[in-house]
């Protein structure tokens, strides 16, 4: 097995293992399904780091030839964890495999904003009534 | 006849019902402000200023860049009173006339109303960990295990952020006073939080869990139960050892990482997470208190006792390879490789918290140390405001002899100004400044401080200048 960490976002936010190039990704709105995938269509190599997602939120399309590639499948491929920007991967290759870290771009669909709120709690009630210093008297 | 039922409604408060909940929880006397700094050997008394909790919404979470605001300081307090309230203390030197603050702190309640409150602050203090960390992909037992193994290298290493800015303090006993301080709230009631998984009944595993609970509280031996191992080594150099003596002293961090696993221990639906976090913590413990016993005899000398510190360094490793073995490993088997994600997550999460306790603690420190700075800073910024350049919102204060303004912090800089009278304003544990009139500080932002006023009257204004550096150009 091999283990790698690289960038969830910006400059080295691609790992290639085995030449085939990883990235994470996430194509909710609450951003709440991140996952690191394989960056290269099955079909022809396409870019799939620049894919959009179907309409039906199930799939993703890549830009050469419209290939469509389970979203629900590319979530179960590799086992990773983020924290913050930093990604671990774990990679079903031999430990001393090589491992690069580049940069690629990647499509708006596959970075959805993270969620900053958590999911099903009532919107904020105004908070204007907080006085000037609330937080306290001296100092 | 119809015997149908009213739909299922999972418990939740709104905003309002939230706030007001809060404030009739934290109303109770023993949260009310204290006249002195530090709390005299009274277990129950925690300091919650609830004349502000009426202004705070604890209804939506803060983001990771918010999360050392004082809301989140505000909902860690109350939350270590809550989770509390399930452990027993008593004073020591014995109940005495604190007996009506033990019925009260105990009482159900006190208790009932914290419950009541208690799921929503978690999701305000813990909420943004959501945001922080995601596992994801299918997890197996093999890749599980080459994921640990990666851990090694962070697990051990050089001295922590934390150890760095004790060492290079301007006053470094005080600095490492204020680090043992921050450490008392987890390790004064050590292994508690982690007692909370051992009830029950799910097998082998919770027996081979029951172990390291026993080597934590010393084999029944009390002056080998790891607390009363702290205790000597607060009451060596030179602190007192009465549970939240220091209260107003904890950072919000330190309360974040010790509520945390209260947090975990707590809701058991987070079982799986708290067996990442045991591994971790137990793994990464040995080279910690290895540092831990370096700085503290570099800075005290042989006069500090710092065995609580080697029989961790001792035990830890065994409990690291422990709760792999006889925990992490079979519960795995047992349950299937489904609960590894929460497993991760519950290391994650801990290395996001450790990062957040170390740069809060070193940025306090720097506080503490910077103190002269700013105060000199007073000078230009008001003259920016009395100018007119900045306009900053303005809070005039008038205080008797002896107010004191428990600790607390701001969202953003601010400028205190004395206009008449004195004050002493109190930037950490053994830290402060006597301001006279025409004198001031600059406030920095998410750092703790308070003020106790010196003169029969003081006074003073607050300006909210948000970033003081904007204005000094």
């Amino acid at each position: 097995m091999l283990v790698v960490t690289f960038s969830a976002t910006g400059a080295g936010n691609c790992v290639e293992v085995a030449g085939t190039p990883y990235v994470y990704a996430r194509t909710r709105r609450d951003g709440s399904d991140g996952f690191v995938m394989g960056a290269r269509c099955p079909h022809r190599g396409g870019p799939l780091h620049l894919a959009s997602v179907s309409e039906d939120g199930a799939r993703l399309v890549c830009p050469w030839h419209g290939g469509r590639v389970s979203l629900a499948r590319l979530r179960r491929q590799v086992p990773a964890v983020r924290r913050g920007d930093t990604v671990t991967a774990v990679f079903a290759v031999p430990a001393d495999t090589e491992a690069t870290v580049r940069h690629v771009p990647v499509s708006d669909a596959l970075c959805a904003a993270p969620p900053v709120r958590v999911r099903g709690l009532p919107e904020p009630a105004d908070t204007a009534a907080a006085p000037k210093a609330a937080a306290g008297t001296a100092g | 006849m119809s015997h149908s039922l009213p739909a299922y409604r999972p418990f939740e408060l709104g905003a309002d019902d939230l706030r007001e909940a809060v404030m009739r929880y934290a109303t109770n006397p023993l949260y009310l402000d204290n006249d002195e700094w530090l709390n005299d050997d009274n277990p129950y008394r925690r300091q919650l200023r609830p004349q502000v909790l009426r202004h705070l919404d604890f209804s939506t979470p803060p983001a990771r860049a918010d999360i050392l605001n004082y809301p989140s300081l505000a909902a860690q307090r109350l939350l270590t009173a809550i989770y509390e309230a399930d452990l027993v203390f008593l004073p020591k030197s014995g109940l005495g006339d604190r007996a009506e603050d033990f019925k009260n702190f105990y009482s159900p309640g006190n208790r009932a109303l914290g419950e009541t409150i208690r799921p929503a602050l978690e999701r305000y203090a813990f909420g943004f960990l959501d945001e922080e960390v995601d596992v994801s992909g299918k997890w197996t037992k093999d890749t599980f295990l080459a994921y640990l193994e990666s851990l090694e290298p962070t697990m051990t290493g050089g001295p922590s952020k934390t150890a760095q800015a004790i060492l290079s303090s301007t006053d470094r006993e005080r600095a490492a006073r204020m680090w043992l301080i921050q450490l008392a709230p987890d390790f004064l009631s050590e292994a508690s939080p982690m007692i909370r998984n051992v009830l029950g009944h799910y097998g082998q595993p919770q027996s081979e869990w029951f172990k390291i609970i026993i080597d934590e509280y010393g084999y029944g031996v009390h002056e080998t139960k790891h607390s009363r191992l702290f205790e000597r080594t607060l009451e060596s150099a030179g602190l007192r050892s009465d549970l939240h003596r220091y209260w107003q002293y904890y950072l919000n961090s330190s309360l974040l990482l010790n509520n945390w696993f209260h947090y975990l221990g707590k809701n058991h639906e987070l079982f799986f997470r708290y067996l990442g976090a045991l591994f971790y913590t137990e793994s990464s413990l040995v080279d910690w208190c290895r540092h831990a016993v370096d700085t503290l005899t570099e800075i005290f000398g042989d006069q500090v006792d710092v065995t609580y510190f080697t029989e961790h360094v001792h035990i830890d490793q065994h409990h690291g390879r422990m709760a792999l073995e006889k925990l992490l490993l079979p519960i795995v088997e047992e349950h299937g490789e489904g609960v590894i994600p929460e497993m991760v997550r519950g290391i994650e999460e801990y290395r996001a918290l450790l990062t957040v306790a170390d740069d809060d603690f070193s940025a306090q420190i720097a506080w503490m140390d910077g103190q002269p700075e700013y105060n000199k800073l007073h000078a230009p910024v008001y003259e920016a405001i009395t100018s007119g350049r900045v306009k900053p919102p303005l809070a005039d204060i008038v205080e008797p002899f002896g107010e004191l303004s428990n600790t607390h912090c701001h969202d953003g800089d601010e400028l205190c100004h004395i206009v008449s009278g004195t004050m002493k304003f109190v930037s950490g544990f053994d830290s402060h400044l006597i301001l006279e009139a025409g004198e001031g500080v600059v406030i920095q932002k998410n750092r703790l401080h308070g003020a106790i006023i010196e003169s029969e009257e003081c006074v003073y204004q607050i300006y909210s200048v948000g970033d003081y550096t904007s204005c000094l150009s």
